[in-house]
């Protein structure tokens, strides 16, 4: 198809990143197509009376409401991939600025339940083969499908009423404490991680669980194959095969179930920045949704679609990185 | 065959079990549908208004409450699966369904039924409060058709009825003195004698509780599993057609609509699927069908995948061939060839998918997104009971362990299925 590019590589990441981007237009042609469908005034969904009327004229302009559908619907897509979303009805700002203000939590907040959810079951895992023991084998299969099996927001509310309510451990919700902005810069972190141990428990621990049973399933793989025989023949020690050998090589499949991983991880959020109270993206959709503010919603689920998509984009980058011979397969 | 505590034996011991202790309301349910059908050849136009959801609802599940142990014993042959050994989540998933079929029989309270809440609000677990039930003085002869609605709200209880007075103690003396929090209300006697000249005092016994309203969480609990159930399997079904129509699609034909159909396929697996949900939901309104709408079109993806590489592998089969042959059309091709196939592999698809379905439902509600007030929920249940959390823990607890378990039942079931069709993964 594209026959600039020398190294099939290249080919077939830039053929990804079109496709990517085609996604990423198919995604905003969706969300037009929902406004367009749902019930009610469509020019409802952009300006409100909250706006005042210099605002309101303004943004039917940039979105051409006064014009036919067809112009409707070019308008919004440029817009909407330059990083115009509207301008939201409770904030009276642009969704783009109220959403840059709440992303950054959501990230680092995910990024470190992503970070702990991976090692810990890599860890787990990793004694649960070290023990050889098929008692705690099973009990550990089982507690963890148990685990995953309990909703995140069972599990915050579970964890409030403990540590919260009845040991008064762990405040209930929010990111920092009262006197934060008078707090030492140590204190202030360390505040922050008191608040957060909660809410990072509710998001990670289903994660673990189903890394968990991945991870153990591969590694279980892993060992049974004959290089590990032929290895453990040649006295290598058994540290050096599980370091070297085993996690390298089962950490493989994983890349491609951590895409999915991220969805999960992404409704997860929400849910715990809602039980917690914490000023995420989470939070900020389901506020606006019970204000009515639209512009927000939209916002809002196109940079989680836009996020998404990136993220899957990264993780074939480096599946590709990792193994060469996964080029054909990856376009499909 | 295996001595041990089978399928069979967990369905006949709850099957008992509700016989024993509801056996008074069976009863009751059978009189009232026999009195229906009484009324139905005297006073047909009445017998027809009063054929509403709960009566319907009522009768169906007594009837097939008495025919349920026939059916299992006479169809004993062909439901091989009544032999298979009993493990937990087997038996939590067969309760489910007790409770999916039955749940009239198991409480034929109302679940909205809230009266004198001073005295019923947030009653823990076991507690139990005195009840004085009114006479209402009808005395003159009524019609079959009156007669009828009568006997109907006593044994299918309405959300309000006047007439029952909760309170915490009852003194009996010239007239009766009822204690409701430390204020004492008197009443004459005699509108509480009824035909056999006796004042009756109930013990109302709530089994998992009361809520903020006064509500028995017990009710609630029941017709709450019954609404996520339901809204579960309509979501699955929904799925599961678009997921093997489209699947059928594309391997069949290939080409041009494959490459389509795979291109949508990744937006909607490129996206973080409870967004997609929320943002349907806030557009279009949240009702129990949108919401079967939505979950339903969220969760075709993997179907759709599992479906369109079976397809693609019995397209070479020789049965399949002869099929094509002998001229049967696209829709029979489907239903008779490719369906009984991939029944087997996509069964458990079906389950995970139910249970992420069940999870997608508590988590809407609880956000406020669900199926609504209007019905008790597993999801609005906890979330409300999330205010009262310091007082009343018996609010979270009971509808977030039956969603544990449930999750919990449906997953471990889905894994020994799996390994039952995937013998591969049997290490």
């Amino acid at each position: 198809m594209i026959k600039v590019f020398k190294s099939q590589m290249t080919r077939t990441l830039v053929i990804r990143f079109f496709s990517s981007l085609l996604t990423l237009f198919f995604l905003v042609s969706f969300l037009f197509f929902l406004i367009r469908l749902s019930p009610g005034d469509p020019t409802d969904k952009y300006i409100s009376a909250k706006l005042g009327s210099e605002l309101s004229e303004k943004i039917a302009e940039k979105f051409s409401l006064n014009q036919p559908v067809s112009n409707q619907y070019f308008s919004f897509v440029a817009n909407v991939l330059r990083g115009d979303l509207g301008v939201s009805y409770s904030y009276r700002l642009p969704v783009i600025e109220v959403i840059r203000e709440y992303i950054t939590f959501t990230f680092l907040f995910s990024l470190i339940s992503f970070i702990l959810q991976i090692s810990l079951s890599i860890w787990l895992a990793l004694w649960v083969i070290k023990k050889r023991n098929k008692w705690l084998d099973n009990f550990v299969t089982n507690s963890s499908l148990f685990v995953y099996s309990i909703p995140a927001f069972v599990l915050g509310v579970v964890l409030i009423y403990v540590f919260s309510v009845k040991l008064n451990l762990f405040p209930i919700s929010g990111l920092k404490s009262l006197d934060y902005d008078y707090l030492p810069f140590l204190a202030q972190i360390l505040d922050r991680i008191h608040h957060l141990v909660l809410p990072l428990i509710t998001l990670t621990a289903a994660g673990v669980a189903m890394f968990y049973k991945y991870i153990k399933e591969s590694m279980d793989d892993v060992l049974q194959q004959a290089f590990i025989v032929n290895l453990r023949a040649t006295g290598v020690s058994e540290k050096t095969i599980l370091k070297g050998h085993v996690i390298p090589n089962a950490i493989r499949p994983l890349i491609s179930v951590a895409g999915v991983e991220l969805g999960i991880l992404l409704g997860g959020t929400l849910i715990t920045e809602v039980i917690f109270g914490l000023p995420g993206m989470g939070r900020l959709t389901v506020d606006s949704i019970l204000s009515r503010d639209y512009p927000l919603v939209l916002g809002c689920v196109f940079a989680a679609g836009a996020v998404m998509i990136a993220a899957n984009f990264l993780a074939d980058i480096i599946k590709l990185k990792l193994d060469k011979r996964l080029v054909k397969g990856i376009l499909n | 065959m295996k001595p041990g505590f089978k399928i069979v034996h967990w369905i006949i011991f709850l099957w008992l079990l509700i016989l024993i202790l509801r056996f008074d309301v069976l009863i009751d349910y059978l009189f009232l549908f026999f009195s229906y059908i009484n009324l139905l050849f005297t006073d047909t136009g009445s017998a027809l208004v009063f054929l509403d959801f709960h009566f319907i609802d009522a009768s169906l599940s007594t009837m097939l409450f008495l025919l349920i142990i026939p059916l299992i014993l006479i169809f004993n042959k062909r439901l091989g699966f009544v032999k298979a050994g009993l493990n937990f989540s087997f038996a939590f998933l067969i309760m489910l369904g007790f409770i999916f079929l039955f749940a009239p029989i198991i409480s034929n309270e109302n679940p909205e039924f809230s009266k004198n809440l001073s005295v019923t609000k947030l009653l823990p677990p076991l507690s139990s409060v005195k009840q004085l039930e009114l006479i209402s003085v009808e005395t003159q002869k009524l019609s079959d058709a009156e007669n009828f609605s009568l006997k109907s709200e006593q044994v299918i209880k309405p959300a309000f009825n006047d007439n029952i007075i909760f309170a915490d103690s009852i003194v009996v003396a010239q007239t009766v003195i009822y204690y409701q929090k430390n204020e004492a209300y008197e009443i004459d006697s005699k509108k509480l004698i009824d035909k056999k000249g006796q004042i009756t005092i109930e013990e109302k016994f709530f089994l998992l509780g009361t809520d903020e309203f006064g509500r028995d969480l017990f009710t609630r609990l029941i017709n709450g599993t019954r609404i996520s159930l339901t809204v579960g399997m309509c979501a699955v079904i929904l799925s599961f057609i678009i997921g093997i129509i489209l699947g059928f699609i594309a391997g069949y034909r290939g080409g041009l609509p494959d490459i389509i159909l795979n291109r949508f396929t990744e937006i909607f697996l490129a996206f973080p699927i409870i967004y997609l949900i929320v943002l349907i939901l806030a557009l279009f309104g949240s009702s129990i069908f949108s919401v079967i709408v939505v979950l339903g079109i969220s969760g075709w993806m993997s179907l759709f995948k599992i479906v369109k590489s079976e397809v693609l592998s019995i397209k070479q089969k020789n049965f399949f061939s002869t099929a094509e042959l002998v001229g049967l059309g696209k829709v029979q091709l489907l239903l008779k060839e490719i369906l009984p196939v991939i029944l087997a592999p996509v069964f458990v698809n079906i389950l995970f998918l139910f249970s992420n379905v069940v999870l997608a439902e508590a988590a809407l509600s609880y956000l406020g997104l669900g199926t609504g007030s209007e019905y008790p929920s597993w999801g609005s249940m906890i979330s409300s009971g999330q205010e009262y959390i310091t007082k009343a823990w018996w609010l979270i607890a009971f509808p977030g362990l039956g969603l544990i378990l449930t999750l919990f039942a449906i997953n471990s079931s889905g894994r020994i299925f799996g390994k039952l069709i995937n013998p591969r993964l049997k290490e």
